[in-house]
């Protein structure tokens, strides 16, 4: 059975610890970048740059890190900010940017485009 | 949607900055293109989900030959349709529709593994993997329906469907009254997973005016 990998990375966390938040039988975001984090991960393990099998443990130890330093019902969490993590970590280990690429560019903040870091503007 | 959580505003303002900026630099690097992430998203936001199986169900509410065309073979019937390539392929091609009608309800349920009729419901909500729920759902399904809120009289038969890795089911849901001058569009606006699923009713209310 052919199965495309979009299907084959979503299926793969269902039930488990690290199962995105859904509702109604779609992806559920709460806010644009947590989308374009998703799709971020999701595309970069399609084009192979690492193994969805990688990113998925990356997310489970960062989310076990969370709940190691919080209370279980701290209000703080946040699933999105775990997967971002997790997404970093992989990004960093697969060599995809150059050392300090991403924090160079953040220091100018996305409000202050540059030559070096001509971030898009807000959409 | 109701805000069930405050977000720090700093912390959200860093991780959007992150996000874009990572997505900023992959492309200058040439790692990914301008519409990689976007193409991504597009599976689940328009290929596969549950808007098929809503454009499925309310074709057959209005058309009584494509109904009948699709119990008799619901894959041959779906392909009838304008939806995205893959309904039929991949997994799509086990899938088998029963439809509620008057005395009897039907409900899908996965005891053996997970299977779910993903091109036409999209992404099962955590509760169908929940082992509880399918060995109850079988057990009593009068009383598990009551849980999610639908009261079904006694005189009503419940069919409980097994998914399978050969077979998918879901449910055509009854039209609900009062929809009479609805137009398909505005009839798919009605169907939810869940009225797929066999736990909801479909009620014209949903719509939400």
């Amino acid at each position: 059975m052919q199965t495309c990998f979009e299907h084959f990375a979503a299926t793969s966390m269902l039930g488990c610890e690290d199962a995105p938040p859904r509702a109604n039988g779609s992806l559920a975001f709460a806010r644009p970048w947590e989308r374009r984090a998703f799709g971020l991960a999701l595309a970069l393990a399609k084009e192979g740059y690492f193994e969805w099998e990688d990113f998925r443990q990356a997310l489970i130890a960062s989310i076990a890190g969370w709940e190691r330093s919080h209370a279980e019902d701290d209000p703080s969490w946040d699933y999105y900010q775990r997967w971002l993590e997790a997404l970093l970590g992989v990004v960093e280990r697969a060599g995809l940017l150059d050392a300090g690429a991403l924090e160079a560019c953040l220091r100018w903040g996305p409000q202050a485009p540059t030559a070096e870091c001509p971030l898009p503007n807000a959409d | 949607m109701t805000k069930r959580f405050e977000y720090s505003p700093q912390r959200e303002a860093e991780s959007e900055a992150k996000v874009k900026a990572l997505e900023h630099l992959l492309i200058e690097k040439g790692v990914i293109g301008k519409n990689t992430v976007d193409q991504a998203l597009g599976y689940f936001e328009s290929v596969m989900g549950p808007f098929n199986g809503a454009k499925i169900v309310a074709r057959a509410w209005l058309d009584p030959a494509f109904k009948q065309r699709l119990l008799d073979d619901t894959p041959a019937a779906i392909a009838e349709l304008e939806l995205p390539s893959g309904m039929a392929g991949a997994e799509g091609e086990h899938l088998k529709i029963v439809a509620n009608e008057p005395g009897v309800h039907n409900l899908i349920v996965c005891t053996l593994c997970s299977c779910y009729p993903w091109p036409t419901l999209g992404l099962p909500p955590y509760w169908y993997k929940d082992p509880t729920f399918r060995a109850r759902a079988v057990r009593e399904p009068r009383q598990v329906l009551r849980e999610f809120g639908l009261q079904l009289d006694d005189s009503i038969e419940i069919r409980i469907w097994d998914s399978s890795a050969q077979i998918r089911w879901f449910v055509l849901p009854e039209r609900p009254v009062g929809t009479d001058d609805y137009s398909e569009e505005e009839l798919a606006k009605l169907v939810t997973p869940e009225a797929m699923m066999g736990v909801a009713r479909v009620v014209a209310a949903a719509a939400g005016g």
